[in-house]
């Protein structure tokens, strides 16, 4: 009976695995716990009382979403700030391989390397400062537990501020992506093609990792205000 | 007990009933009771969202730890932090406490004709 409604508890939470199973520890040492302080010789109607006294696992699962989702939040908004430290790295690092192979750009498209890296500059610094106001907004702590209209309110300001930041740091790779293309010999598997290709691999799968991360956080906020909305 | 009320208060039941000593989540419904001569008779459930609530804030911290019996349980205890929380609130409680003291022991209430 207690693992049934566990498992009906749980279940709920199961886009957080951690939480989950933390939980089903903690929930079933409580209930157990209760059962044997029961003064009923009959288990089975102390397991009843014991969960009875636990109280409705809809309303218990929808707290619990709300509090992961809290946590969900301050992740996303630190993602924001690690994933646009992280392309910088990578950036600063390619330019200084370039500059170690001493790997120029041909006169004929110096015009067009200065304007998509300008887009890519402005891009990647919007993308910071915006970045840095996610993290601040999220560390705050202003969300809390009931959703409510004025929680909602400032919830959709951070998905959108990290959904502009987002915007910015994925136009800033692009503009990246088309700047190594531009400097790339021709495609075989020497160390001036591989290094400079990895590396934009690895900005293109921090800026997927943050799309990613930003939808998650909306779709858990959605299934946390269903559920809230449902006891 | 109004249960609304209590929701409102939570934090600060859990706090106070994690001043005394650290304990896990059965023990601290325990000492709820016990603290408010059984007055807060809260669904048992609802105090675990709120201890994961606070130890996110910084507020407890907690680690598992064997029972006599040999089930794992996870041991809160408060923070530096917390205590500090659960003063601020205690004061907090205290002053609105007085001033509806005040203004329900001091005067008799005025009827509206």
């Amino acid at each position: 009976m207690i693992d049934a409604y566990v498992d009906s508890l749980l279940g709920a939470l199961r886009y957080d695995r951690s939480l989950a199973r933390r939980l089903r520890r903690e929930v079933e040492d409580h209930l157990w716990e209760a059962v044997a302080a029961d003064p009923s010789e009959e288990s089975h109607e102390a397991q009843r009382r014991a969960i009875a006294g636990f109280g409705d696992p809809r309303l218990i699962a929808a707290q619990f979403a709300a509090v992961s989702l809290q946590k969900q939040t301050r992740r996303t908004g630190l993602a924001v700030v690690l994933i646009a430290a992280g392309v910088y790295v990578t950036m600063k690092a390619r330019v200084a391989w370039y500059a170690l192979m001493e790997c120029a750009i041909a006169n004929d498209i110096a015009a067009v390397t200065q304007f998509v890296g300008s887009i890519d500059r402005y891009s990647f610094w919007l993308s910071v400062v915006i970045g840095v106001g996610c993290w601040a907004y999220s560390s705050r702590g202003r969300f809390q537990v009931s959703l409510g209209q004025k929680q909602r309110g400032l919830f959709r300001r951070f998905i959108f501020l990290c959904t502009a930041a987002a915007i910015a740091l994925v136009v800033s790779v692009i503009s990246d992506a088309v700047l190594t293309l531009l400097r790339l010999p021709k495609v075989d598997l020497s160390p001036e093609f591989l290094i400079p290709t990895l590396s934009m691999l690895c900005e293109v799968l921090g800026a997927g990792l943050l799309v990613y991360q930003i939808r998650a956080t909306a779709q858990w906020a959605a299934i946390t205000k269903s559920m809230l909305e449902a006891v | 007990m109004e249960g609304e009320m209590l929701k409102g208060h939570l934090d600060l039941i859990v706090l106070a009933a994690l001043s005394g000593r650290p304990a896990h989540g059965y023990a601290v419904i325990e000492e709820i009771r016990r603290k408010s001569g059984q007055a807060f008779d809260l669904p048992e459930g609802t105090i675990y969202p709120a201890l994961h609530r606070l130890e996110q804030a910084g507020l407890l911290v907690s680690r598992w730890e064997t029972a006599d019996s040999g089930r794992r349980r996870r041991v809160y205890t408060l923070t530096r932090r917390g205590r500090g929380a659960l003063a601020d609130r205690r004061a907090v409680w205290q002053r609105f406490s007085d001033a509806i003291g005040g203004l329900l022991g001091a005067e008799p209430l005025t009827r509206l004709p």
